[in-house]
């Protein structure tokens, strides 16, 4: 489907907001806001952003990319990822004004940017998201990277047989490493302190995703800590338990894929996952 | 629309091979227009990490009185087609093209402002000029292949990361001498555009020409890198006024949250003969 690309420029408490809709000719009366992640802007790592947007717009939803304050092309002073309410606020009304067909959103979402997307929905409680779209979301605290680089790094380390070789090579910088492995055991022997508590945007995301009544898509990165992070948090937090079993939720993984899909094959399983799940969702409310 | 006291808009220009994604930025309105400043990115990732400090430095200029126009080059951030679809004197043409379109706007006082390898695009775009030009060069590529073997390296340190055993970077250098493009962190490059981002350098500037660089160091003790101090006499050789600033700051061409890096905003408006007052937001 043939689509064309408009920039717009969004006002939010007081900054200027800097976006891309894709529009395809035949709009669906679904839509899709990418709320972006780090410190990265809303083209993406390696423009896979802009790749995946025309993607869906083709397929005839239209999507908004944009800048929070702070972040790329956008002025204001840099936000937290769980500070950026309003400004993903502005960008599903933009999306609606320059689309009338849309009458619903999916956010989309990408480390904490599908940490801010599900923060939104369990905030805002706007009835205009029809879905969750959330790629390798971020839960970081000491406790689940602990846990993630025993369980997955150092297991693999051991199992590794290239590691042996280099190691007695003498090529394996190993102090950093038996420090890291220390560390990390420490951390997790360490009880926490009752004043420092888990970090709370973590339970008010497994908050979020337990009282959204719209279907989520999960993707996760075979080859990404920041997903592992995520499961484990998932597997072993009272918080979240049988969260990821709720039949609304789908859960794809992306064989061998790095956090940010960085190669075209990855890519386009991510494309095609996130293609065939919104084909899925009902476009009326 | 109004932003931090300087006017923003955003559009599409027509290119070779598709649209430009562009941001111009104007003084605020009733203030007079001192010139026009081209902003050249640059290359892969480096061009996603530096889109604050660019969008802060050009709101900055636009204050100082300056039109800046910021143009995504093809195939590169919300501009059409795809990056392994770009050749390197395309982009050559689109930094000529942002050139031209300020210039009928804006006569007058015209920089060309590039970071990085946008330093080896701007150079080689206005070696043809009959005007000389005036070049602000941020922490300047001095040599096109020196970049590209650094970009190719990246794919070890990916494989490093995913714990792939590395093949170094001697199967990609011989997949492009094939005339095969290669994918490095997520950037298919063409043979084309290897080839010639290989050639570039900043020499053959027309004589006269102004150039200030801006280099990441100590801004106590003032020294240039011994590479930098090389092209500054090569310049100033060939007829080129050339003056060089060490500035304090973080690398933040490389690493995505990294700490504004304000002097570098301050050095560049002092260099366009503005006024520092404040550089907010």
């Amino acid at each position: 489907m043939k689509t064309t690309e408009l920039p717009v420029l969004m006002p939010c408490a007081g900054e200027t907001l800097v976006g891309v809709i894709s529009q395809p000719e035949q709009p669906s009366a679904l839509g899709l806001v990418m709320v972006v992640g780090g410190a990265q802007y809303r083209a993406g790592s390696h423009r896979q952003f802009v790749l995946l947007a025309r993607c869906l717009a083709g397929a005839g939803f239209p999507v908004l990319r944009f800048d929070h304050r702070g972040l790329g092309d956008s002025s204001g002073a840099r936000q937290a990822f769980d500070a950026i309410h309003d400004d993903i606020g502005v960008a599903v009304d933009t999306l609606q004004q320059q689309c009338p067909s849309v009458q619903r959103v999916v956010l989309w979402g990408l480390c904490d940017g599908a940490s801010a997307a599900l923060l939104y929905s369990g905030e805002r409680a706007d009835a205009r998201v029809a879905g969750l779209c959330l790629l390798n979301p971020w839960v970081r605290s000491d406790n689940t990277l602990a846990r993630t680089r025993i369980k997955h790094y150092y297991a693999g380390r051991l199992l590794e047989w290239s590691f042996w070789q280099r190691f007695w090579q003498g090529q394996y910088e190993w102090r950093p490493s038996i420090k890291g492995l220390w560390q990390s055991l420490q951390a997790l022997r360490t009880p926490a302190p009752s004043n420092t508590q888990e970090p709370a945007f973590q339970h008010h995301m497994a908050q979020a995703l337990r009282q959204f009544p719209g279907p989520v898509l999960l993707l996760l990165s075979a080859r990404d800590y920041t997903a592992k992070e995520f499961v484990e948090c998932a597997q072993s937090d009272p918080a979240w338990k049988g969260l990821l079993q709720r039949p609304q939720l789908q859960r794809v993984d992306v064989a061998e894929a790095d956090h940010t899909f960085s190669r075209a094959l990855w890519r386009a399983a991510a494309e095609q996952a996130v293609l065939d799940w919104m084909r899925q969702l009902p476009t009326q409310a | 629309m109004t932003q931090a006291g300087a006017t923003l808009q955003a559009f599409f220009l027509d290119g070779t091979h598709g649209k430009r994604f562009c941001l111009l930025h104007t003084p605020p309105s009733g203030q007079p227009v001192r010139g026009h400043v081209v902003y050249v990115h640059p290359f892969a990732e480096e061009m996603n990490a530096t889109r604050r400090m660019a969008a802060k430095q050009a709101r900055a200029m636009a204050r100082a009185g300056f039109a800046v126009l910021q143009m995504d080059l093809m195939g590169c951030g919300d501009s059409s087609g795809h990056f392994e679809e770009a050749s390197w004197e395309t982009w050559v043409a689109d930094v000529a093209l942002a050139r031209r379109w300020m210039l009928e706007r804006w006569p007058g006082v015209a920089w060309l402002w590039g970071v990085r390898a946008g330093c080896l695009l701007a150079a080689q775009a206005c070696r043809q000029d009959h005007q000389p030009p005036r070049l602000l060069l941020w922490q300047p590529v001095l040599s096109g292949k020196q970049h590209l073997q650094q970009f190719l390296r990246l794919q070890m340190a990916g494989d490093v990361v995913r714990g792939e055993s590395s093949r170094g970077t001697a199967h990609l250098v011989h997949l492009l001498e094939q005339g095969e493009s290669v994918e490095v962190a997520g950037y298919r490059v063409s043979a084309a555009l290897a080839q010639g981002l290989a050639r570039a350098d900043l020499e053959a500037l027309p004589a006269d020409t102004q150039v200030v660089c801006l280099e990441l160091g100590d801004a106590d003790s003032g020294t240039i890198s011994p590479a930098l101090s090389t092209q500054m006499q090569r310049w100033q050789n060939s007829g080129c006024h050339a003056q060089a600033e060490v500035v304090a700051g973080s690398v933040f061409w490389q690493i995505q949250e990294t700490a504004d890096s304000p002097a570098w905003l301050s050095t560049s408006l002092r260099s366009l003969g503005c006024a520092t007052s404040e550089v907010a937001s």
